[in-house]
């Protein structure tokens, strides 16, 4: 008898077991919907993209638990809700990405935030698409992105090759006017758009090209780059490229004493590690940056960028970049479209976002008709090395110190 | 092979409508998931039509997969009038037809290599096309290159290009067991087992070696404009992945090397166990993936059919020893 | 005129520091037949030990160097011992995936412990230069260069002179013969290994002064050594110099005089070529006449 009811005993608990492991899912998701917001998507956290992706990872953390543990949820037309992250690390690649995707939209999550790379956001975001739930992301900027036609993508920066134009205009303003540019570019589907971008502002706005150069897209030696800049020198040499192609040209710039009156690097000198690497070199050295801790627009959840800052501190130890700022924007902006929208449903919230023009204290959020940030109000603004700090020289409502320029040649500032 | 050809046939064609008939009962993310392994199924078969038969283990596969998608998309942008039913067959016309053109051409001189050598060249081939893929201008490596929409509009994209890569998987699956059970296949064998004994047995190794890299190659680049199909849009980095390159090696050690079934099991519970059951790994899912191929490496380095194999000869021994 | 010397002098200052990225791999591709896919991650390892080394104890980074060789050593020793010997006589494609395995848990373990962020070290030299004649020289790449060389001059007397050099070359020609002879093959094979892993250590230092790193970087370095030692030929260092000195040259000469992007396209160009050429290298090869 004793042997019957085990093995009867064991045949229960096994089928209760099954049937637990198949409703959690469902009472996970009916659970989902009743008092939690779920955001999706992928981060590269591993392979090339990575230290951008533990950047945006942590400013999306930054966002959630704000939102949760210090304002205990969000009021959307009446009801509470709590914020859930549920990310994955796509490695950069897109079977991956699409795959993982795909599971989230099964199970219930209805807004999406970004990859890195336009090769992993653009075949993410069409599957998006496809199932009508929108995706605000701060890692594609190609132009291919937006130019497709979707309806629920939104980026947090303008497309790349119209993030040139406030630099350009900051060029203009600089005495006495420079005259010529060249541009270094490396081989990767956003440098070069960003590079295709330059020249087009820089024309636009009457300097002169002397030289463009493409490198590889992970380059190791660029000295005969150098040699033919110090051949035919610019007054203004823009690079565009990721921050550590950008830290070994600024070094083998000043190993090989080449200099210019304007170094520009598109990114790399808005990073502390960068400014670190370099010391007293970076001085002078500019860059394009979309958001700093003194820019001053309120808020009205964090107060104001200093607010972000300081609770961002509490949570992490790592410096703070501009993409966990925008990271933590782009959960900023839903909660804000859905409360204009007073609903979560991801087509009305979708609206919402088109519509959008709110102030949150990473700037005025406010997306052209294709989805990208608009080009005057979220386009770049430009920092400057001084003393160490990064201040801000550009846009002139948002600035911080004046540019300084011509910059001194590096022996002079050893 | 000892089962009758037609019944093979006949079982393997049954498996493949169930299969074609899954997507009705399966969510969404299966199909995908699905489709990532007959696609990876299908890459393991054709690169076992030369890997696994003639012994010449590839390292630079991807370079196919590339070259096929690549020529496929530069030719159907310019088709942008036709009818997308038309486009696909087009894209993969010239993509098998660019990849049969590159094999054929390194063919000769690559053959010629032999074991470790042979890998590592096949990793250069596929650099030097990568690369020169990203800094070619018209190639639009870099930039980027778009694919038209081919799946018809009443059909969802994800089932419809499930069933294409599981009809493009039968396909490869037959003509390879076409090979193995053909002169030609026993000629592969031969090659893998003692390639100059083969040669003074009367073996054409050379013509042998070259027909199989080509068939290999085309089967590939054929999978590799579905792919890109299905992506919509790739760069340079999508598809010359160097990760592709290894998992086609390991689809095999993970199944059994120099089977027919062994690359098919092996790509199915690969991407069964990175997509599925370690895909919530948010920053840890390297290191898994790593562990796992150190732990097959260790335990079964005959692979899954491997294991199997052993295991029935240990129970015919057990079986047969109490009666001696 | 003055242009291609500069181009000349910057690749050979170049090379050497990837001939000796890649005699360690050269070492063990030669004795044990192993392809190491784990290479890189033991350049970077050393970058980092030099990293905290030298900002902890505030010395040269290149004055680490013993210290990291020694670490790297035992690692390589125990590395061998516990697992690569495991694999080691199965087939060549095993012991690469084995070695592939390990690489993506240390790319991992590297992302938790040292974050995914650009490191570079940089001593107080790290930019500055001179000038011999109109040729002007970067002095941190030079200073690694020496050290370089100095490397692989201290791995070659190792190999030729030494009573562990004589085993190792023993065991590379004729693997049996030399276990007949007494010598342990086990064990010198896991001393072969941690030489290499000591020399890709120090390499370590040299490549994280003149270029910044992450641990996304172990690839190139991996696929680095491969081109150089497909050049040179395996297990030598001479030949390991040899090869990097031509890799080193080629990369500036193409990224003169054809296009700053076209380097890597040359790169494996060559050693497509080379492999159909000379399969044995340039210089031949060190140890075992055929394979």
């Amino acid at each position: 008898m004793s042997v019957h009811s085990k093995k009867a005993t064991r045949r229960r608990v096994m089928s209760a077991l099954g049937a637990a492991a198949l409703a959690a899912p469902a009472i996970r998701s009916a659970h989902a919907q009743a008092k939690t917001i779920v955001f999706g998507g992928s981060v590269p956290l591993t392979g090339a993209a990575a230290e951008t992706g533990l950047n945006v990872n942590n400013g999306y953390i930054t966002a959630v638990s704000y939102f949760n543990d210090v304002l205990g949820g969000v009021e959307i037309a009446g009801e509470k809700y709590k914020l859930e992250l549920k990310l994955f690390d796509d490695a950069s690649d897109p079977a991956r990405a699409t795959t993982l995707i795909q599971r989230q939209i099964d199970e219930g999550t209805n807004f999406f935030l970004g990859s890195f790379g336009s090769n992993i956001v653009l075949p993410t975001a069409a599957i998006t698409e496809r199932a009508k739930k929108p995706m605000v992301q701060t890692g594609g900027g190609s132009d291919a992105i937006f130019t497709k036609g979707f309806k629920y993508v939104f980026g947090m920066y303008p497309r790349a090759t119209r993030q040139f134009a406030s630099t350009a205009a900051l060029f203009k303003t600089l005495t006495p006017t420079p005259q010529t540019y060249s541009v270094i570019w490396t081989n990767d589907a956003f440098s070069k758009t960003a590079g295709q971008g330059v020249k087009l502002s820089c024309d636009a706005a009457g300097f002169k090209k002397l030289d463009e150069f493409e490198l590889p897209a992970k380059p190791t030696d660029v000295s005969s780059v150098l040699g033919s800049v110090r051949a035919n020198t610019p007054d203004l040499l823009v690079c565009v490229m990721h921050d550590q192609d950008s830290l070994l040209i600024a070094r083998q710039m000043v190993a090989s004493n080449t200099n210019v009156k304007c170094l520009f690097q598109g990114l790399g000198p808005q990073l502390a590690s960068f400014r670190e690497a370099l010391g007293k070199y970076s001085e002078y050295l500019m860059c394009s940056t979309y958001w700093d801790e003194s820019v001053p627009y309120k808020d009205k959840f964090f107060g104001d960028s200093r607010k972000f800052v300081e609770y961002y501190k509490t949570k992490f130890t790592r410096p703070i970049a501009y993409h966990t700022a925008g990271a933590a924007a782009c959960i900023e902006t839903y909660i804000l479209a859905m409360q204009a929208a007073k609903s979560t449903n991801p087509e009305a919230v979708r609206d919402a976002l088109s519509k959008a023009d709110y102030e949150t204290f990473y700037s005025r959020i406010k997306f052209t008709p294709d989805g990208d940030g608009d080009a005057i109000i979220m386009g770049s603004m430009i920092g400057q090395v001084q003393k160490t700090k990064l201040e801000i020289v550009f846009p002139e409502a948002a600035s911080s110190a004046k540019a300084l320029y011509p910059q001194p040649t590096w022996d002079k500032k050893a | 092979m000892t089962q009758k050809p037609a019944a093979f046939v006949a079982i393997i064609l049954g498996c493949a409508v169930v299969l074609a008939l899954a997507p009705l009962i399966l969510p969404p993310f299966y199909v995908r998931v699905g489709q990532l392994m007959l696609y990876s199924a299908g890459l393991a078969v054709a690169w076992t039509i030369l890997g696994g038969f003639a012994g010449y283990a590839s390292f630079g596969h991807a370079a196919f997969i590339g070259v096929g998608a690549f020529a496929a998309g530069l030719v159907e942008e310019r088709l942008t009038g036709l009818p997308p039913a038309l486009l696909l067959p087009i894209g993969m016309l010239v993509g098998g037809l660019a990849c049969a053109i590159l094999s054929a051409a390194v063919a000769y001189p690559i053959l010629r290599l032999r074991g470790t050598f042979f890998a590592i060249a096949m990793l250069g081939v596929c650099h030097v096309c990568a690369e020169l893929n990203n800094n070619i201008d018209v190639l639009q490596g870099s930039l980027g290159l778009n694919f038209p929409a081919v799946a018809p509009a009443a059909w969802d994209p994800a089932v419809f290009f499930y069933e294409l890569y599981l009809a493009a998987g039968v396909v490869v699956f037959l003509i390879a067991w076409q090979i193995q059970r053909s002169r030609f296949g026993a000629g592969l064998l031969s090659i893998r087992e003692d390639e100059d004994t083969a040669r003074m047995l009367g073996v054409p190794t050379e013509r042998y070696k070259r027909i199989a890299f080509v068939a290999s190659a085309v089967l590939t680049g054929l999978l590799g404009v579905i792919y890109a199909h299905s992506l919509g849009y790739i760069t340079t980095d999508s598809v010359y992945r160097d990760d592709t390159n290894l998992s086609l090696i390991v689809y095999s050690l993970l199944g059994g090397m120099g089977t027919l079934f062994g690359p098919v099991i092996g790509a199915f519970m690969l991407v069964f166990i990175t997509q599925v059951v370690l895909a919530r790994l948010l920053d840890f899912h390297l290191f898994a993936t790593g562990l796992l191929l150190v732990l097959l490496v260790l335990a079964a380095p005959g692979g899954v059919l491997g294991l199997v194999k052993s295991w029935k000869l240990r129970r015919r021994a057990a079986a047969t020893a109490p009666a001696e | 005129m003055n242009l291609i010397i500069q181009t000349l002098a910057d690749g050979l200052v170049l090379g050497g520091i990837y001939a000796l990225a890649a005699v360690g791999f050269s070492l063990i591709f030669g004795v044990l037949h192993v392809i190491n896919l784990s290479h890189g991650i033991l350049v970077l390892l050393g970058a980092y030990l030099a990293l905290i080394l030298s900002t902890t104890l505030r010395i040269d980074p290149l004055l680490t160097m013993p210290a990291v060789m020694a670490v790297l050593f035992v690692v390589g020793y125990a590395y061998q011992r516990l697992l690569i010997q495991r694999a080691v006589d199965r087939s060549p494609l095993g012991s690469m995936l084995l070695t592939f395995g390990v690489a993506l848990m240390l790319q991992n373990t590297m992302i938790w412990v040292f974050s995914p962020d650009m490191k570079s070290i940089t001593p107080g030299y790290a930019l500055a230069s001179f000038k011999l004649g109109a040729i002007s020289f970067d002095a941190v790449r030079v200073s690694c260069l020496l050290a370089s060389l100095v490397m692989l001059c201290c791995l070659a007397a190792l190999l030729k002179f030494s009573a562990l050099g004589r085993v190792i070359r023993a065991t590379a020609q004729q693997t049996l013969a030399a276990r007949l002879c007494g010598v342990n093959v086990r064990h010198v094979y896991a001393l072969t290994f941690a030489v290499s892993a000591a020399f890709a250590g120090a390499s370590g230092i040299v490549i994280g002064i003149i270029l910044p790193f992450s641990p996304a970087d172990e690839g190139t370095w991996t696929l680095n050594a491969f081109v150089v030692v497909v050049l040179g030929g395996v297990g030598s260092p001479a030949g390991a110099l040899i090869g990097g000195l031509l890799l080193g040259i080629v990369s500036t000469l193409t990224a003169q005089y054809i296009g700053p992007s076209f380097p890597n396209v040359t790169m494996f160009l060559l050693l497509v070529l080379l492999l159909l050429v000379r399969p044995q290298g340039l210089l031949g090869n060190a140890f075992a006449p055929s394979r």
